[in-house]
């Protein structure tokens, strides 16, 4: 895997000092407009590596073993699960809520980084976006194959019956979800495409062969790049980002309705949107690290993805990864102060009953390893953020696990109280997704520009402009312009 | 390409200029050109670069989008949709009665409202810049010159087109030769054939045809009837591996699915098959024809016949008209027959002697106590007053409101002082609470055989109270009852 390889790595340059009066560089290795391009462009022109093939070849068999395992569910039903009475919502539910808290990175980084002006977003966005519409692809997998007759999920949407009659309950947050998730997927989805476009441009310009060309061009929608265009186009990105950042906010908080709505002890609580957001964001941020550490040292992106863009990453994930930690003290503390013995019960019941492991699991991974991220060398370290970030996905995982299953299978009466054991067809399945997944990722990076291109070169021209301006103020006389914060564009 | 049918006006007449095309390596050199082009008064240009220019706009003179207030259109139109989508499905159309929660728009239609304004404004932002962008357009002049494929990578060029107002080859030429450009070019007229092939045609008409097979294939079976079993192209729950009642199975060595009573045991509630406190009657006390026909009536669940006729035939019981109820001291003493004295009820001849004849029980098999008597009060006000009235006349307030709306469908309640019911036994009257009566429905899922028998016993003594005379009243509760202008009926000591 990576190292920690400034030493040795002529690409890996230490930027993450900050020094006063000074205006960090976003991108490493005096980048032009041109070499930007060429860098990333040839993720997608070059034959793509060795380990890319291998990791292709064992992602896609399991995501074909998944969508075997799929044909398998519709044919046979879904008890070939471990959900039985009480724990009727398991791991379906629990890989959903899972992926959809994965999928929220992508849109928060374009979305809210943008509003926030954060430009060093501009590196990681694309690839984060794909990853949100991907991990939200896995996540709309579950709920569709767990409604049962899978061929009926269509029954979810309000569309005029011909045999029913009726209309959806609205009033039910799993109507809500629907909706939810529907809008988040689109709207993601048509972000992450608009984003895309002045690059697929790019891609296009760059074609050798006619069929890429012609590929490219439908694509891209015969994108000249002109300015009249990009007033408009940065309108609408804009107003996209204003949509989509409380859209992100709103998606988690209604899947957080689907427990908190219901009256079980354990999920019956407010706190639960602003914990399940903070959630999500802690495991996007997470699941962004632990697929670009390696990404960028394949692709040899370490000018672009600096470690700049990992320190901040793991800053953020260090602050929501405490917010999960106060969150679940709050929980705890609300279970005391109700004085409600169903909530106390169920509480003392996750630390400490039949699925302590589970609950030390979610506590060990979420809310200690994380804090590793206060020191500066775990925030910087290659290999030590990256394991971190696997330790945050599965404690993220667990801690829905344990949300899940522990309520439901110890609820207020004794009498109904089981244990849940998962089966074969629960594992399989579960890995299969993450199969799927990474198929489409790396087909991602084999098609489609996995770094925002013209955001990029924006942000150089904006930090040289930048630059620029503050030599001016500090009366420094540069014999001309492009000198500044290590950057140059072609001349 | 374009070896079907190359188009005559191509081959024949040169391609047309569009316009001046200047190209820059840096933004700076751009920005300078484009103020210098439009200080010269030129409208249609436009400049393609890599990324966004800061300063463009004002540079080229780009006027400020419309694409906000689209969008905020589009947003609005999406809470409306949603607000009534929701409001007409929940609230008109379908209403979900749940807790008695309120139909229409409510604090719950907030999540549905919020998520259809965003993906209405979301798509109409996207849409809407491709709109106003005129895109897609693959078709382009600017696209003929193969410097331009650097327009989207490090390459900044400015454009003035041919249809500006002020528009002259040589003065754009000279002006835009001025502001030193790395090269600069005449744009002509993309000269590529504007039709597709016929193979690409003919693919997708194959393809838009071979999409409607299925909806055909659908809206023909929608139209058409078969006498054949339906596909189970999904099998729903349609087989299920499991046995049902008159099927065989091999499991068993008899063949039959159903199961014999296991020879020694007893299942849950047969005992109170036989047992009289159950029943209201004693069937060991039957004829054995009579049991057997007690046994079909209760398997078909039809009413026990002949008796009852005279009720329906005679329905004009003083029910919802009934006038304020006679003083107990009013009633005539010949009406009064003791609660538990009646001859056993003698079955009607009507149905030549279909009906069981039951051996009903002439004594309450429960105590006769004060606290019997308010159980049976409490249960009685609870489940009979309704219709038979809280004094038995068969007054009561669904009765009252049948009556005032002339329902021709209903059957007034039977007065519980009418002379055929005073002569019940008591295991009659709890034989039609038990199981109903008429358009009486059963009572025994409401009320445990214990509340149906202290039931009775609180209609008994109504129906005492009815025909008693002031001699039955202790001497020392007789002044209350003489000074009380109208003596409530349902107390009875």
């Amino acid at each position: 895997m990576a190292t920690i390889a400034s030493s040795y790595n002529p690409r890996e340059i230490d930027n993450t000092e900050d020094i006063p009066g000074r205006r960090a560089p976003l991108v490493t290795g005096n980048q032009t407009y041109s070499s930007v391009t060429e860098m990333v462009c040839r993720v997608a022109e070059d034959p793509q590596p060795k380990i890319w093939w291998l990791l292709f070849g064992f992602s896609s068999l399991t995501a074909a073993m998944f969508l075997t395992l799929i044909a398998f569910l519709i044919c046979k039903g879904v008890g070939i699960w471990g959900n039985m009475n009480p724990v009727f919502w398991a791991w379906p539910i629990v890989n959903f809520v899972f992926w959809v808290g994965i999928g929220h990175a992508g849109t928060l980084i374009s979305a809210i980084l943008f509003l926030f002006r954060q430009n060093w977003r501009t590196s990681i966005n694309r690839a984060a976006e794909a990853m949100t519409i991907f991990a939200v692809i896995c996540a709309a997998i579950y709920p569709g194959i767990h409604v049962g007759r899978a061929w009926l999920a269509f029954w979810l949407l309000p569309y005029p019956s011909l045999n029913l009659w009726m209309w959806p309950q609205f009033r039910s947050p799993l109507l809500w979800d629907v909706f939810a998730v529907g809008t988040y997927a689109s709207t993601s989805l048509v972000f992450w495409y608009m984003g895309m476009i002045p690059d697929i441009a790019t891609y296009r310009d760059r074609s050798k062969t006619p069929f890429r060309r012609a590929v490219y061009s439908l694509l891209c929608l015969g994108w000249t790049g002109s300015s009249r265009h990009w007033m408009v186009y940065e309108k609408a990105y804009t107003l996209l980002a204003a949509l989509a950042a409380p859209l992100v906010l709103s998606v988690h908080t209604v899947v957080s309705f689907d427990f908190a709505v219901s009256q079980l002890p354990g999920w019956h609580t407010t706190i639960f949107p602003p914990y399940f957001v903070a959630g999500a964001i802690f495991s996007g941020f997470a699941m962004v690290v632990t697929l670009l550490v390696p990404m960028r040292k394949i692709y040899k992106l370490e000018n672009l993805i600096t470690l700049r863009h990992l320190d901040n990453m793991n800053k953020i994930i260090l602050a929501t990864g405490s917010l999960v930690g106060l969150a679940y003290g709050t929980e705890f503390f609300m279970a005391w102060y109700s004085q409600n013995q169903y909530e106390s019960f169920t509480f003392i019941n996750r630390a400490f009953g039949p699925y302590w492991w589970a609950y030390w699991i979610m506590v060990t991974c979420n809310v200690i390893s994380p804090q590793l991220f206060w020191f500066k060398w775990f925030r910087t370290n290659l290999v030590a953020m990256w394991i971190v970030s696997i330790f945050v996905n599965i404690g993220m995982w667990f801690e829905r696990f344990v949300i899940t299953v522990t309520s439901l299978s110890r609820d207020f009466l004794p009498s109904s109280w089981g244990y849940f054991r998962p089966t074969m067809f629960d594992g399989l399945m579960f890995f299969g997704s993450f199969g799927v997944f990474m198929t489409l990722f790396l087909l991602f990076c084999k098609f489609l520009p996995t770094i925002a291109i013209s955001e990029v070169k924006g942000t150089i021209a904006a930090a040289e402009h930048a630059d620029h301006a503050q030599a001016e103020l500090l009366g420094e006389t540069h014999g001309g312009h492009g000198h500044g914060g290590g950057h140059a564009h072609g001349h | 390409m374009s070896e079907h049918k190359p188009t005559k006006n191509i081959e024949s007449r040169p391609p047309k200029a569009c316009g001046w095309m200047a190209e820059f390596t840096n933004e700076h050199d751009l920005l300078e050109a484009a103020k210098k082009v439009r200080d010269a008064g030129y409208t249609k240009t436009d400049a393609f670069t890599p990324f966004p220019v800061h300063g463009i706009d004002h540079a080229l003179g780009i006027k400020p989008t419309i694409l906000p207030f689209i969008v905020l259109c589009a947003g609005l139109t999406g809470l409306c949709t949603a607000l009534l989508m929701q409001w007409w499905m929940n609230g008109v159309d379908y209403r979900y009665i749940i807790s008695g929660k309120p139909f229409g728009i409510t604090p719950a239609s907030i999540p549905v409202s919020f998520e259809l304004t965003i993906l209405f404004s979301a798509f109409t932002s996207v849409l809407g810049m491709l709109a106003l962008n005129g895109l897609p357009k693959f078709s382009n002049p600017v696209f003929t010159n193969p410097k331009f494929d650097r327009a989207t990578n490090d390459r900044f060029f400015l454009y003035v087109d041919s249809a500006d107002k002020y528009y002259n080859r040589d003065s754009v030429r000279e002006l835009l030769g001025s502001v030193h450009p790395t090269s600069l070019d005449e744009v002509m007229e993309d000269s590529s054939p504007a039709h597709l092939p016929r193979a690409i045609w003919l693919g997708a008409l194959l393809l838009v045809l071979a999409g409607l097979i299925p909806a055909a294939i659908v809206l023909n079976m929608r139209a058409s009837y078969s006498d054949l079993p339906r596909w189970h192209v999904f099998f729903d729950m349609d087989f299920q591996p499991k046995k049902k009642p008159q099927q065989t199975t091999t499991i068993f060595a008899d063949g039959r699915s159903m199961r014999p009573q296991v020879p020694g045991t007893i299942a849950k509630g047969q005992l109170e098959e036989q047992d009289p406190f159950y029943l209201g009657h004693d069937p060991l006390k039957m004829s054995l024809a009579d049991y057997r026909r007690a046994v079909f009536v209760s398997a078909t669940d039809q009413d026990p016949p002949a008796e009852e006729k005279p009720a329906d035939q005679k329905p004009v019981e003083p029910g919802a008209t009934a006038p304020v109820a006679p003083t107990p001291a009013a009633s005539t003493p010949a009406a009064s027959t003791p609660a538990v004295q009646g001859a056993p009820a003698a079955p009607a001849a009507g149905d030549g002697g279909q009906a069981p004849k039951y051996a009903w029980l002439e004594k309450l098999p429960i105590e006769v106590t004060e606290d019997h008597m308010n159980l049976g009060k409490v249960k009685y006000e609870t489940y009979c007053a309704a219709c038979h009235g809280y004094s038995g006349f068969g007054d009561g307030l669904v009765a009252k409101r049948a009556a005032s709306l002339l329902q021709d469908t209903w059957t007034p309640p039977t007065s519980l002082h009418a002379d055929r019911v005073q002569k019940q036994p008591v295991g009659q009257i709890f034989h039609t609470i038990s199981k109903g009566q008429g358009k009486m429905a059963s009572y025994a899922s409401s009320l445990s055989a214990k509340e149906r028998w202290a039931v009775v016993l609180y209609v008994k003594a109504l129906q005492r109270s009815r025909n008693a005379n002031i001699d039955d009243v202790p001497v020392e509760q007789r002044s209350s009852l003489t000074t009380a202008a109208v003596p409530n009926g349902a107390e009875s000591k």
